[in-house]
C-alpha cells in the first residue's frame, strides 16, 4: 500500500513528467527534444510503479 | 592494451567527438557514448542497462526541478529584489562581515539537505544579486556561489559522500561535527573573501544605493520575503525538530514557492513552472546520460579498471591518485565517486584516522561538483549568475579548488597527529 | 504540423518502445523463484503470520519449517538479506530442498528481504539472474537481486536514516537495507516492518540459535568471518574449532557494540536468541571488480581482484581460481552445521540437521547436484 508520503511524490513527479513532456513538444532543436525524451523514461516508469 | 581499456577509450572518444565535432548535448553525447562501450564489450544496445542507470538521480531530477521552480517564485514575485535590497542596506559598512555571512547562507541548505544544488539554486540564487550589486564581476559571484554549495554540502550535519563511505565500510556516521566544521568553515571564508573582497574593500554605497529596489519592501512589507523565511524555517525544523515529518528537500522546495504565490507580484504559474523545467532539463539530460554511462563502465570493466588504477598507486602516488582521481570520477557523480572510489581509498588507509579520512576524502568528493561534464554547483551557479560558459567560472574556481584538495589531502596524511590533536 | 512537432511524436514512440520493452524486464523480477522443499518439511508458513499487515506485500515471505520428531532446540537460517549476496540465498534454498532434521526445529527464510529480490541496483549492472543446472538436467534459476529493498516499495528514502532504536545516523539509501532495521518497528516502513516481524517470530517461537547468512567484498575487512554477539561468543570460539578441522580458515569477530541495526546486535540484544552473521568473499559486489555478470557471481574469478591481492590490498586469499559459489556455500552450510553442534553441546537443547552437504562435498560437487 502506498504510504501518503510516497503518494506526494508520485503527483510531484507527475508535474514535473508532465513539464518536460511539454518541453518535449515547444522545444524546437532535435538534439534538445531528445533530451527531454531521456528524462521521461526513468519518470514514467517511477510513475506506473515498475522501476 | 586491455579490453577494458579500449572499451573506456571508445567510451571517451565518442563523448569527446559528440560534444566537440558534433555539437550535441552531454546528455545525448553521453548516451552515444554508452552505446558505443556496450557495442565493443559485445553485449549490443543493452536498452536495460541503459534505463536502469538513469534511475540513481531520480530523486536528484525531483530536487533539481522542485529547487529551480522555488527560485523561479522568489525571482518573479519581487522577495529576490526586496532582500538584496534590505540586506545590502544593513550590512554595507561592514564590507566583509557581509561577505561572510552572505557565504554562510549560500552553505545553509547545503548543510541541510547534503546537496549542493539545493544550496546552489536556493541561497546561492537568493544571494547572488546582492554580491552582483556589490561590483563583484558575475564570473567570480559564480564561483563563490558554486564553492559555497559544495561546502555547504560537505559541512555538518548532513554530509552524504561521508555517509556513503561510512555505509561502504560499516562505520557510523559518528563524531564527524568537528572535523567536517574545520575542513569546510575556514576555507568557505578564505575563498569568499579571495574571491570578492578586493571588490567591495572600498565600496561607495551612493553609487549602488541607486540600484536597489526599495519600493517593492514598502509595497509589500515583511510579507514579501515570506517564502524565503518559509524555506528556512522548514530546513531548520526538519534538522532540529525530531518530530518534525521527514518529507525530503523537494517538498520544502515546493511548500515555500506555493507560499511564494501570494506573497508579491502576480506572475503566471504554470508558465514559470515550465520554464523552470526548461532552464534545468540540459543538467537532467546530463544526469541521465552519466547514469547510463556508469551502468556501461560497470558492466564492461571499465569502472574496475579506474578504481584498481586509482588505488594500486605506492607510497605517496596513493596521495595524489587521490586528490586526482576523486575529484575526476566526480565529474560523473560526486556520491558515485564517495562510493566507487571513497570506500577503498578509506580501506587502503586504514591505519590512519578513520573519522578524518572519511571527513577529508569527502571533500574531495565534493570537488566533483565542479568537474564536468555534470558540474552540478558549477553549472547551476553559472545559470544563476547568467553566465553564459560554465568554464568560466571553473577557471576563476581553480586556485579554491586546488587549496580544497591540498587541504583535504593534509588532513589525510596527518589523519593519526590532527585526530590525537583533536582528542577524535 | 511543425516539423517540431513531428519529431517530438517520433520520440514519444521511441519513448514508449523503450518504456514498453525495460518495463516488461523490469516487471518479470516479482515472479517468485520456484523453490521444491524437501520431503522432510514439515511445515511452511508466511512472515505476516508474526505481523498480519505485512500480508499482501512484497514484505511478506515464506518461513520453511522442519520440525524433528524428537523436541529439542530451535534454529533459525535467514537467506537473502541482501539478495545480491548469492551464496547467502543459494546456501538457504539447498537447506529447504535438502534438510531433515531429527531433533528440534529448523526454521530457514531464504528470502529475507523479499522485496529486494524484484530489482537491480542502478548502476551496478548485475545480472538478472543466477542459473544452475541440477542432476536431472534441468535448470533452475533464480534471481540475484539487489542490497536494499524496491524503492517501488519504500519510497522516497529520506536524506538521512535515523536507525529508530539507537538514534544511529546512515546515509538515505540504507533505509531500505533490512540489516540496518533491526530490531525494527510494527508501525515503521515496510524494510522496518520486516525487521520486526522476523524479531518477533524469533520472540514468539523462542528460537535460540539465528544464523544471518551475507557475502562480502574481498577487499573487506570482516569477510571469511562470523561475527558474533558477545553472548554468542562461547559456543562460536567452539564451532570455529570444528571448522578448522574441515579446513575453513573462519575469522570470528565480535559484534561492534556501537553499530547498531544489524542482526548480530540487535537480534542479540533485544530477543534471547543467540545471533551469528556469517560473511563469504563475493567479488560481484566489490568495487575492485571488472566486467558484471553472471560467471562472475558464480566463479569469482576476476583479474582485477588477482592483481589487487598480489598488491596486499585484499582481506581474503585470491588467485586464478576465484572464490566459487560451491566453496562459499559450503562454506555456509558447514558453518550452519559445525556453529548448532557447538550450540547444542552449549545449550542442552539439540538440533539435529541431517541430508545437508557438508563443505567437502559441497567444493567436490556442483550447487545444482543439491537442488531438485
Amino acid at each position: 500500500m502506498l504510504t501518503p508520503i510516497t503518494i506526494v511524490y508520485l503527483v510531484i513527479l507527475a508535474c514535473v513528467l508532465a513539464l518536460v513532456v511539454w518541453n518535449l513538444f515547444t522545444e524546437k532543436k532535435f538534439t534538445n527534444q531528445i533530451t527531454a525524451a531521456m528524462v521521461t523514461i526513468p519518470l514514467i516508469l517511477r510513475l506506473l510503479l515498475i522501476k | 592494451m586491455s579490453i577494458e581499456l579500449i572499451i573506456f577509450l571508445v567510451m571517451v572518444g565518442t563523448f569527446m567527438a559528440g560534444c566537440f565535432a558534433a555539437k550535441l548535448p552531454v546528455s545525448v553525447s553521453m548516451l552515444l557514448a554508452s552505446v558505443a562501450g556496450a557495442l565493443v564489450g559485445g553485449h549490443g544496445i543493452p536498452v536495460r542497462h541503459l534505463v536502469e542507470g538513469t534511475f540513481a538521480y531520480i530523486d536528484t531530477i525531483l530536487t533539481i526541478a522542485t529547487a529551480m521552480v522555488f527560485m523561479k517564485v522568489v525571482e518573479k514575485s519581487g522577495a529576490l529584489d526586496a532582500l538584496s535590497s534590505l540586506i545590502i542596506e544593513k550590512f554595507h559598512k561592514v564590507p566583509s562581515l557581509l561577505l561572510i555571512l552572505v557565504m554562510l547562507v549560500i552553505m545553509f541548505p547545503g548543510m541541510i539537505t547534503g546537496s549542493s544544488t539545493a544550496s546552489v539554486l536556493s541561497a546561492g540564487s537568493i544571494m547572488a544579486p546582492i554580491l552582483l550589486l556589490l561590483g563583484i564581476p558575475k564570473v567570480n559571484v559564480g564561483a563563490i556561489i558554486a564553492m559555497g554549495g559544495i561546502l555547504g554540502m560537505i559541512a555538518p550535519p548532513t554530509n552524504v559522500p561521508a555517509m556513503i563511505i561510512c555505509g561502504g565500510i560499516d562505520m557510523p556516521y559518528v563524531g564527524f561535527t568537528l572535523p567536517l566544521a574545520l575542513l569546510t568553515f575556514p576555507l568557505a571564508i578564505l575563498f569568499v573573501l579571495l574571491l570578492g573582497y578586493k571588490y567591495v574593500r572600498k565600496l561607495d554605497y551612493s553609487l549602488i544605493e541607486g540600484q536597489l529596489d526599495k519600493e517593492i519592501r514598502k509595497t509589500y512589507g515583511v510579507k514579501i520575503y515570506l517564502p524565503i523565511l518559509t524555506l528556512a524555517a522548514l530546513m531548520l525544523a526538519d534538522s532540529l525538530i525530531p518530530a518534525f515529518p521527514d518529507v525530503g528537500t523537494p517538498v520544502l522546495f515546493l511548500i515555500a514557492a506555493f507560499v511564494g504565490l501570494f506573497t508579491g507580484k502576480k506572475f503566471k504559474v504554470l508558465e514559470t513552472a515550465k520554464d523552470a523545467v526548461q532552464d534545468v532539463l540540459p543538467v537532467m539530460g546530463i544526469l541521465m546520460g552519466v547514469g547510463m554511462f556508469i551502468q556501461i563502465m560497470t558492466l564492461t570493466g571499465v569502472r574496475g579498471l579506474i578504481v584498481n588504477a586509482s588505488i594500486s598507486m605506492p607510497g605517496p602516488l596513493l596521495y595524489a591518485a587521490m586528490g586526482l582521481a576523486i575529484p575526476a570520477f566526480g565529474a560523473i557523480s560526486a556520491f558515485g565517486s564517495a562510493s566507487v572510489l571513497g570506500v577503498p581509498f578509506t580501506l587502503a588507509m586504514i591505519s590512519g584516522n578513520q573519522v578524518l579520512i572519511v571527513a577529508a576524502l569527502s571533500l574531495l568528493a565534493g570537488v566533483g561538483d565542479m568537474v564536468p561534464p555534470t558540474a552540478l554547483a558549477g553549472i547551476f551557479a553559472a545559470q544563476v549568475v547568467d553566465e553564459p560558459k560554465y568554464t568560466r567560472i571553473l577557471k576563476r574556481s581553480i586556485i579554491p579548488i586546488a587549496v580544497q584538495i591540498l587541504y583535504a589531502l593534509t588532513f589525510i596524511i596527518f589523519s593519526t597527529p590532527i585526530g590525537k590533536f583533536l582528542g577524535i | 504540423m511543425k516539423k517540431h512537432t513531428i519529431t517530438a511524436l517520433l520520440l514519444t514512440v521511441v519513448v514508449a518502445a523503450v518504456c514498453v520493452y525495460s518495463g516488461n524486464l523490469f516487471l518479470s523480477l516479482r515472479a517468485d523463484d520456484v523453490i521444491i522443499p524437501s520431503k522432510d518439511l514439515t511445515e511452511v508458513r508466511m512472515l505476516s503470520d508474526y505481523l498480519p499487515k505485512l500480508k499482501g506485500t512484497r514484505g511478506d515471505t515464506a518461513i520453511y519449517i522442519f520440525k524433528g520428531e524428537e523436541e529439542g532446540g530451535k534454529a533459525l537460517v535467514l537467506g537473502g538479506t541482501h539478495p545480491n549476496e548469492p551464496s547467502s540465498y543459494t546456501s538457504a534454498v539447498i537447506l529447504v530442498e535438502n534438510a531433515k532434521v531429527t531433533v528440534g526445529t529448523l526454521y530457514v527464510i531464504p528470502q529475507a528481504a523479499r522485496s529486494a529480490f524484484t530489482h537491480n541496483d542502478s548502476q551496478e549492472a548485475s545480472p538478472l539472474y543466477v542459473h544452475f543446472e541440477n542432476s536431472k538436467g534441468e535448470v533452475r534459476k533464480f534471481r540475484y537481486g539487489s542490497r536494499a529493498v524496491n524503492p517501488i516499495d519504500q519510497w522516497p528514502d529520506p536524506d538521512v536514516y535515523e536507525h529508530a532504536s539507537s538514534g544511529q545516523l546512515l546515509s538515505g539509501s540504507e533505509t531500505r537495507n533490512l540489516n540496518r532495521a533491526y530490531p525494527g518497528r510494527e508501525d515503521g516502513n515496510l524494510t522496518e516492518q520486516v525487521a520486526f516481524a522476523i524479531t518477533e517470530m524469533i520472540k514468539k517461537e523462542n528460537i535460540g540459535l539465528t544464523f544471518d547468512l551475507h557475502e562480502a567484498s574481498p577487499e573487506y575487512p570482516v569477510i571469511n568471518a562470523t561475527v558474533a554477539h558477545e553472548k554468542s561468543m562461547d559456543f562460536a570460539a567452539f564451532g570455529l574449532f570444528e571448522l578448522d578441522m574441515y579446513g575453513i580458515d573462519m575469522a570470528l569477530e565480535p559484534s561492534p557494540v556501537n553499530l547498531h541495526g544489524l542482526t548480530h546486535r540487535e537480534l542479540g540484544d533485544y530477543t534471547d536468541t543467540y545471533p551469528l552473521l556469517m560473511e563469504t568473499a563475493n567479488a560481484s559486489q566489490g568495487r575492485l571488480r571488472g566486467a558484471t555478470n553472471e560467471k562472475l557471481a558464480l566463479d569469482g574469478k576476476d583479474k582485477f581482484y588477482v592483481s589487487a591481492g598480489e598488491l596486499g590490498m585484499l582481506y581474503v586469499p585470491y588467485d586464478e581460481n576465484g572464490h566459487p559459489i560451491e566453496e562459499r556455500v559450503g562454506r555456509h552450510l558447514q558453518g550452519v552445521l559445525s556453529y548448532t553442534a557447538a550450540y547444542n553441546d552449549f545449550s542442552g537443547t539439540p538440533i539435529v540437521i541431517e541430508n545437508v552437504p557438508m563443505y567437502e562435498e559441497m567444493i567436490a560437487a556442483k550447487v545444482g547436484d543439491y537442488l531438485n
